[in-house]
């Protein structure tokens, strides 16, 4: 296989990935995961234990939930909902990087305001990646609603 | 860019919602269309045309800022 058919079969396998999208009908199926595992995640604050596998799996399910809302199609997808969904993923993206690089400042300021005995200095991948799934999603309901 | 998407559609009599199941899009996409909000791709406008049954230049203008 020469260089150019090489190129051309990657390009053509990069384009079927980056077109992948769920049907319209796994949003609600994202929506109820989403709400659910937030709902069984809650209530195992007010419970005794420490329930550290199942935080585990819970913190899984929402943000697997989230990519599902963020994967699935509209009911109408047109070119121009492409387009909208492709501002949403650069500004979630711009936000998540700016998001992992204040929090760790906020982190040390509160430290200091509050004169605390420990300081965090990292912060978790739930936080940041539910940060930029919410952010997304968020921005596409608002890009949408103001086209 | 500038268009007169609004007037071609009058002179069809036709409403946003026609237009938009007519071309295979949102009725709000139209709407974002009309109002040069949103600037359609080749294919978009080149159904436009065949809706209208005129060139892409006759209903698309560029502006000054283009």
């Amino acid at each position: 296989m020469n260089f150019k058919k090489i190129n051309e079969c990657e390009r053509s396998r990069l384009e079927r990935w980056s077109q992948f999208q769920l049907s319209h009908r796994w949003k609600r199926v994202g929506i109820i995961i989403c709400l659910v595992a937030f709902g069984i995640l809650t209530s195992l604050k007010f419970m005794d234990g420490e329930f550290l596998e199942h935080r585990f799996v819970l913190r899984r399910a929402i943000l697997i939930g989230l990519l599902i809302i963020t994967l699935s199609k509209e009911q109408l997808e047109d070119e121009m909902i492409v387009s909208l969904r492709a501002k949403s993923f650069t500004l979630a993206f711009v936000l998540a990087v700016l998001y992992a690089l204040i929090q760790p400042l906020v982190n040390a300021l509160v430290f200091y305001i509050l004169d605390s005995k420990d300081i965090s200095n990292g912060f978790s991948y739930f936080q940041v990646l539910s940060f930029m799934l919410l952010i997304q999603i968020l921005f596409f309901e608002v890009l949408k609603r103001n086209r | 860019m500038e268009n007169t998407i609004k007037v071609e559609r009058a002179i069809l009599s036709i409403t946003q919602d026609e237009l938009a199941k007519k071309i295979g899009v949102s009725r709000q996409t139209i709407n974002s269309i009309e109002a040069n909000r949103y600037v359609p791709s080749t294919v978009l406008a080149l159904k436009l045309s065949e809706v209208f049954n005129k060139p892409v230049n006759a209903f698309f203008k560029l502006t000054e800022d283009d």
